[in-house]
């Protein structure tokens, strides 16, 4: 997806002293370009990681932030919430709901990309249109699905009642056992859209010509699907998926608005866990402690998916 | 014949996903409508399923009367406009940098870039809040700004990139044998080249800032907070009142869906140059 770097490239030959000196200064203050961009990641995201490493070897809570004389505790964090069930349960919780939405957000997107594909009038707008979903402030979606899979007055219910379904009611998302599920419909709306766009200009991509070819070898659709479509796509769909593994994985604000991580942790994934711990326990050594494998998962995820691809390239 | 060009022209294909795009907008459209209801009609069983007559109680009552909810309004534009301005500042030099010059480290730059972006807002919003309260940023609009950045600029980078690689060389080493220096290059040459990327970096920063939430929960409990918290805020006040709720929804995405409407030919173009060209 972000493929190998390189960068055109001009090379000037100077003789004289005086130009090289020139050129050299010349390539000194090409950094200036860059400079301010990296004076803003090391101070807001360098330095946090930093200070999220440092916070997660001591013990830190309301006292000792306070203070400031937290103990060092080595790893003692991270031990205690390996065995802590919250957190357990939190990763469970985050695995599931990253797998099934990313699962359904890929189906979906995958098979609109196809059924536009083919060029037809109005294609463009109503793509255009679908991915207002993906726009909408999440809190504006989670407030918005909150409101149909109300229990008492939701349209929801009202439409499982007017198919004959009505024995099927609930109070979705303050049912332990359906609020995930509440959670990752709203969810799989809102990021299918997005799965449409990057997978359609996938297969935009793909040369006519190897369809044409195809055709006339006497392969029929499903041949060629299986045949050119899916081979051609496949590092954009492995893009897609690690793109779409990461922002779901980090999803917060929509599962917050809905259930705040409830009823009963039933939709406690890690991002509402760590800001729980940091925020509301102040727990901050095990909330940093958290917060650092959670991206050193994440990252160890990315490492495996540009070792694929390079893999890919070099065979 | 009639029934031939129906199928020739795909206008099958036109039905179908008009009808299905009709049914995935639906909740926004819900939204939508029941804005327009009276605090009676949120509790008709069946639910009216078109709101007429229309209500305006809960425009009256809780936009235009209620100065909080202008206060937030104006607070989430200022704030999305910051981080737009300063994501456009940082991103365009540092991306014409990363593209078009020679720099040595320039790849571990960019990789740090991708790999901010694995980065949970919650990640990072621990040691911010540390950070800030040491040198009192916290409830400011810069501090906000410069936190909501930190999601705008990897993505800034990743979108513009593409659109810099393909400013043709010769153009710039003209503009160099001109007597342009390296500034110059990019003022004069390579931003008007790359101006479709601009915009979306512009659209994009600006959208993915007016629906931030994390940031803001954490970082401006007290003052300056932005609709989204405001939204999340009358959840607990209005319990049930979900008239009132979704006309307070409708006003806090009626700005995305303006500007989508009007720049969505650049955002869905720089969304697939970025992400899947090279």
């Amino acid at each position: 997806m972000w493929g190998t770097l390189s960068k055109p490239q001009t090379k000037i030959v100077t003789s004289s002293a005086r130009g090289r000196w020139a050129v050299r200064f010349r390539k000194l203050s090409n950094y200036l370009f860059v400079l301010p961009m990296m004076i803003y990641l090391s101070a807001t995201m360098a330095y946090p990681i930093y200070v999220n490493l440092d916070m997660s070897l001591h013990d830190l809570n309301v006292r000792t932030f306070r203070s400031g004389d937290a103990p060092y505790i080595k790893f003692d964090n991270y031990k205690k919430l390996i065995n802590d069930p919250g957190f357990r349960h939190a990763a469970g919780r985050s695995l599931t709901f990253t797998t099934i939405s990313l699962g359904f957000q890929f189906l979906i997107g995958f098979s609109l990309a196809l059924f536009f594909n083919r060029p037809f009038p109005l294609n463009g707008l109503l793509r255009a249109l679908l991915l207002l979903a993906w726009l909408m402030p999440a809190v504006v979606g989670g407030t918005l699905f909150r409101w149909m899979a109300d229990g008492d007055y939701g349209v929801f219910n009202y439409f499982l009642q007017s198919i004959g379904l009505g024995r099927y009611k609930d109070y979705w998302l303050l049912n332990p056992d359906t609020a995930l599920a509440g959670t990752i419909i709203a969810n799989v709306w809102v990021g299918a859209p997005f799965h449409m766009i990057l997978l359609y200009a996938g297969l935009q991509n793909i040369p006519t010509t190897l369809y044409e070819a195809a055709s006339i070898d006497g392969a029929g659709a499903i041949q060629r699907f299986i045949r050119i479509t899916l081979p051609m796509m496949r590092p954009v769909m492995l893009g897609v998926l690690l793109l779409g593994f990461i922002y779901t994985f980090k999803v917060f604000e929509l599962i917050f608005v809905m259930t705040g991580g409830g009823p009963v942790d039933a939709t406690t994934v890690l991002p509402i866990h760590i800001y729980r711990l940091t925020f509301a326990f102040f727990r901050f050594g095990e909330g940093a402690a958290s917060a650092i494998m959670l991206l050193l998962g994440l990252l160890l995820l990315a490492i495996g998916y540009a070792q694929l691809i390079h893999a890919e390239e070099a065979a | 014949m009639k029934q031939g060009s129906f199928w020739r022209n795909g206008y099958h294909r036109t039905l179908i996903g008009v009808i299905f795009t009709l049914i995935y907008l639906f909740p926004v459209y819900w939204m939508i409508a029941t804005s327009f209801k009276s605090a009676g009609e949120i509790f008709d069983i069946p639910p009216k399923l078109i709101p007429i007559p229309p209500h305006f109680g809960a425009y009256s009552s809780e936009v235009l009367h209620n100065p909080e909810l202008i206060d937030v309004f104006v607070n989430s534009v200022v704030i999305s406009l910051g981080t737009m301005i300063l994501t456009l500042v940082l991103a365009v030099p540092g991306t014409y940098g990363l593209a078009r010059l020679k720099l040595r480290g320039g790849g571990m730059i960019l990789l740090l870039l991708l790999i901010s972006q694995l980065l949970p807002s919650i990640v990072i919003a621990g040691p911010l809040f540390v950070t800030f309260n040491r040198i009192g940023l916290l409830n400011s609009y810069w501090g906000l700004i410069l936190a909501d950045t930190t999601i705008t600029l990897p993505f800034a980078v990743i979108i513009l990139r593409p659109f810099f690689l393909a400013v043709p060389g010769d153009l710039e080493a003209a503009a160099r044998v001109d007597g342009c220096s390296q500034f110059g290059v990019l003022w004069r040459i390579a931003i008007p080249y790359v101006r479709p990327g601009i915009i979306t970096v512009a659209a994009l920063s600006f959208l993915m800032t007016w629906g931030e939430f994390v940031f803001a929960l954490s970082l401006n409990t007290r003052d300056h907070q932005p609709i989204t918290i405001a939204l999340n805020t009358f959840i607990g006040q209005y319990g049930t009142f979900w008239n009132n709720l979704m006309a307070v929804s409708t006003v806090a995405a009626l700005p995305i869906i303006l500007i989508f409407a009007s720049l969505q030919r650049f955002i869905i173009g720089g969304l697939t140059t970025g992400a899947v060209k090279e």
